[in-house]
């Protein structure tokens, strides 16, 4: 990452932050019948896998619980080409990225979830949501 | 670097959009003030074709405020969106339903009804859901034509040249559009309608004795008013209209597509699946 993108990043980051504050309802249909918004979650963990696929991508990490075990979270975000447009780039998401994500957790209790950021270690912060009606994509 | 910026100048636009949820600053930059009381620059001006017809080609997004949840103003409803309300005929904001489609409209809301969507599905989203769906549309002006390339990678071909519509025994997702202008307005003519698209994904009710008339007012080299007026006999009482900005950006259609990884159909299937066996009739 050049000094320039990272200055960007930073600054996307603040914005996605203020968006995802100035809402916090961002999915649709599909989501309000498997997403529980009385579940909100937020973990930390290593990126195992990052599947660029449409309608949505997924992020799978390992998260580490209180008693050591690791649980392989599967995460739900926007399409792939509105991630792309959001500042997301592969290059950033190796298996290995540390990443802090906050989401809502399934209805039925399975280690998934649908993830509205993405933080990672050095601050950045990148919107991960679907249909934001407000945004200019997806 | 160009695309660095055009993201950057994307984050922004998309951070007023959300701020500017109230109206007070749209009516500011109408007004074409900007903070400090500078004059904002004027709006470049109509582009032109060579024979002097509005040129509308480019990458559009509509600004439909959460039309895709709602036409109507609603409050967001756990992870289903509000929408602004984009009904401007009848005047109160409210659609005319008859009473067996509205209740309809309401139970499609329910978690259990989520399946039956046909976007959820990867089927087109119809007209004119199609161009308030949160995703841009091309539109491009080929002699005697106007297209509209939609990012969910379906499209819209609407001839300029005076012809009838198909018989009425066809029927389609996206219709049967017919075009002309009227001055600088684009009106769109089109019937042959399928019946099965929802208008978004809270199900506003589409029939298929609906017809669209759509119209398309350039308004500066940067923006479209859009309206749609909707006739549909068997849904509703009287005619009714939406109008919504469809604004110019700098960006390329991607790519969309839609059956790759569609997971979230099987969850659908699975709450509605779940419902019928609890509400199964002994």
């Amino acid at each position: 990452m050049s000094k320039r993108m990272k200055k960007i990043g930073i600054l996307v980051g603040f914005l996605a932050a203020a968006l995802a504050v100035a809402s916090p309802a961002i999915a649709h249909h599909s989501f309000a019948a498997e997403f529980d918004t009385n579940k909100p979650v937020k973990l930390t963990g290593k990126l195992t896998l990052m599947k660029w696929a449409n309608p949505h991508a997924w992020i799978y990490i390992d998260v580490v619980g209180p008693n050591g075990k690791v649980t392989n979270w599967a995460l739900e975000t926007s399409a792939a080409n509105s991630l792309l447009r959001r500042g997301w780039r592969k290059e950033d998401l190796k298996a290995g990225t540390v990443l802090l994500v906050e989401g809502w957790q399934a209805r039925n209790g399975s280690p998934t979830a649908n993830i509205t950021s993405i933080t990672f270690e050095n601050g950045t912060r990148l919107f991960a949501g679907s249909s934001n009606p407000a945004a200019r994509e997806q | 670097m160009i695309r660095a910026n055009a993201l950057l100048v994307g984050v922004l636009l998309a951070a007023t959009a959300m701020v500017s949820f109230a109206p007070l600053p749209v009516a500011a930059q109408q007004r074409g003030q900007r903070r400090g009381g500078q004059a904002a620059p004027p709006p470049p001006p109509i582009r032109r074709m060579p024979d002097g017809k509005p040129d509308l080609t480019g990458w559009y997004q509509a600004d439909a405020g959460g039309a895709n949840y709602g036409l109507e103003n609603k409050p967001a409803n756990g992870l289903i969106p509000p929408s602004r309300g984009v009904v401007v005929d009848p005047p109160d904001g409210k659609l005319p339903y008859q009473p067996w489609a509205r209740a309809e409209r309401i139970e499609r809301e329910l978690p259990h009804r989520g399946y039956d969507d046909p976007t959820a599905h990867c089927f087109v989203a119809g007209v004119p859901r199609s161009i308030y769906t949160p995703s841009p549309v091309q539109i491009i002006q080929p002699a005697g034509y106007v297209v509209m390339l939609f990012e969910r990678m379906n499209w819209r071909q609407i001839p300029l040249d005076g012809r009838a519509h198909i018989p009425d025994d066809v029927r389609l997702w996206q219709g049967d559009s017919v075009g002309r202008w009227e001055g600088d307005t684009l009106v769109v003519d089109t019937r042959n309608l399928n019946g099965k698209t929802w208008l978004n994904e809270v199900g506003d009710v589409l029939s298929h004795d609906a017809k669209v008339v759509e119209r398309l007012t350039p308004v500066s080299g940067n923006r479209i008013t859009y309206e749609a007026t909707v006739t549909d006999t068997i849904a509703y009482t009287r005619p009714w209209t939406i109008r919504m900005n469809l604004d110019r950006q700098d960006d390329e259609l991607l790519e969309v597509a839609c059956h790759e990884d569609n997971g979230d159909l099987q969850h659908l299937k699975d709450v509605r699946d779940e419902y019928r066996a609890k509400n199964k009739k002994e």
